[in-house]
């Protein structure tokens, strides 16, 4: 889930760190400029990893700073597609669950990946897994498709909930960046203010759909959970 | 700002885990030594020259990020906490034999299955491309280079309990005395930054 991408760029030191070694003092310059904060198409910055390369510093007409022209390694938090991550679960609503692995949390499961047949439960505020322990003989989860109100008809005993906290293991699908450059600002929006819900610069989109995704504990130990596994395989 | 190559090499949640603990472990040190000097300034009765403050900047985004990495690779449902660096080498060149690619193998690290479930999730076509001998061997090696979950003290997670457990009755009590000092020696440090900060508000109050 993390890369090193090699970034280059021109960064100043201002006097009052000319006392520390210019190596440190870059160091610093960079996290405080690139940690913790999403680069377009490369992905989420955690910190510097080394310094590949620096000029030496020069002072440049028009301010007293020394300016370095440094090539740099990042390590990056950017999961590659179909990778399996490990992470928590957030909330959840109509739309699908919202995952955070602590410092990133734009990760988002729309319903249709979630496992099949799952729904949303309005009163428990969390989607659920129907996987029915002895399923009713005209059940085959292949072929029977319930409707929402089927589901949410049957017995509790048999759903698998997917609630706040679980630990969930995912797959990721896809993910997307958003450059949210601010332009003009329209007529209409000015008036409205922030009508409309910011977009995150980086999301990504994960599924539970496999066998032996979803909610850790799920899979853990039990021998008829591996059954049902087999079968799909 | 450029971009030379956005994605160089793969790195396993284990490696960053401890980068991270080395930055934690850095700034941790420097804070301490800035409030070393300070407190050293106070008492020689020399005043810092105006603007000049000796303290380490900090750098926010690099603490919220640091920390909230920092729990979530060390929690206790990571596989992180039982690794070592040997043990994940040691993995490495175990899976080597085996056709997995680079992917699979960095995910195997990660996550250290212990069930053919999660190998399933892992590899692709996994009956397939394996069989059903080999992965179970490649679970054996996953569970080989993993510490014992009773001995993390090389992570200095939950070292502090065994410790005491562990060394009491094998040594007995001499061990003991020797902790005590240790910790008085700590306890003195201790006081005397507090007092450094009392003194520091009492300037303040005149």
């Amino acid at each position: 889930m993390f890369v090193l991408s090699i970034l280059g760029d021109t960064l100043s030191v201002h006097p009052r760190n000319f006392g520390a070694p210019p190596a440190q003092a870059l160091t610093n310059q960079i996290n405080k400029k690139y940690a913790n904060r999403i680069l377009h198409n490369v992905g989420m910055c955690m910190c510097l990893f080394d310094i590949v390369s620096a000029s030496e510093g020069k002072v440049r007409y028009g301010d007293g700073m020394l300016w370095y022209k440094v090539k740099f390694r990042m390590v990056v938090f950017r999961p590659f597609t179909s990778e399996v991550i490990l992470a928590k679960v957030k909330s959840s609503d109509e739309s699908g669950v919202r995952i955070s692995v602590g410092f990133f949390d734009d990760i988002h499961i729309p319903t249709a990946y979630l496992p099949s047949p799952s729904a949303f439960d309005p009163n428990e505020r969390s989607h659920f897994w129907y996987n029915p322990a002895d399923p009713p003989d005209d059940y085959d989860p292949a072929t029977t498709t319930l409707s929402q109100t089927d589901l949410l008809d049957t017995s509790k005993s048999d759903r698998w909930y997917i609630e706040k906290n679980d630990i969930v293991r995912i797959r990721v699908e896809s993910d997307e960046f958003y450059d949210d450059e601010p332009g003009p600002p329209k007529g209409e929006k000015a008036v409205e203010g922030e009508g409309k819900v910011k977009r995150p610069s980086y999301s990504v989109v994960c599924s539970m759909v496999e066998p032996g995704t979803g909610v850790v504990d799920w899979w853990s130990g039990a021998g008829g959970d591996e059954d049902v596994e087999m079968d799909d395989a | 700002m450029e971009v030379i190559n956005a994605r160089s090499a793969l790195l396993s949640n284990y490696e960053v885990l401890s980068l991270l603990r080395e930055l934690e472990a850095d700034h941790l040190a420097s804070t301490k030594t800035a409030f070393r000097i300070k407190k050293e300034e106070e008492a020689s009765g020399t005043t810092p020259l105006p603007g000049g403050s000796r303290e380490p900047e900090i750098l926010d985004n690099l603490r919220t990020v640091e920390v909230e990495a920092i729990e979530y690779l060390a929690a206790d449902w990571q596989p992180t906490s039982k690794q070592t660096a040997a043990g994940v080498t040691k993995l490495v060149k175990a899976l080597a034999p085996y056709d997995l690619t680079k992917g699979e193998k960095l995910q195997i690290v990660n996550l250290a299955p212990s069930e053919t479930v999660e190998l399933y999730v892992i590899v692709e076509e996994l009956e397939d491309r394996f069989g059903s001998d080999q992965p179970v061997e490649i679970l054996e090696k996953v569970k080989e280079s993993l510490s014992a979950p009773d001995t993390p003290a090389a992570n200095g997670t939950s070292a502090v309990t065994p410790r005491y457990t562990a060394a009491a009755p094998v040594n007995g009590t001499y061990e003991e005395p020797d902790n005590w000092d240790e910790e008085d020696e700590q306890m003195w440090d201790d006081t005397g930054e507090g007092a450094g900060v009392e003194g520091e508000l009492d300037v303040d109050d005149d």
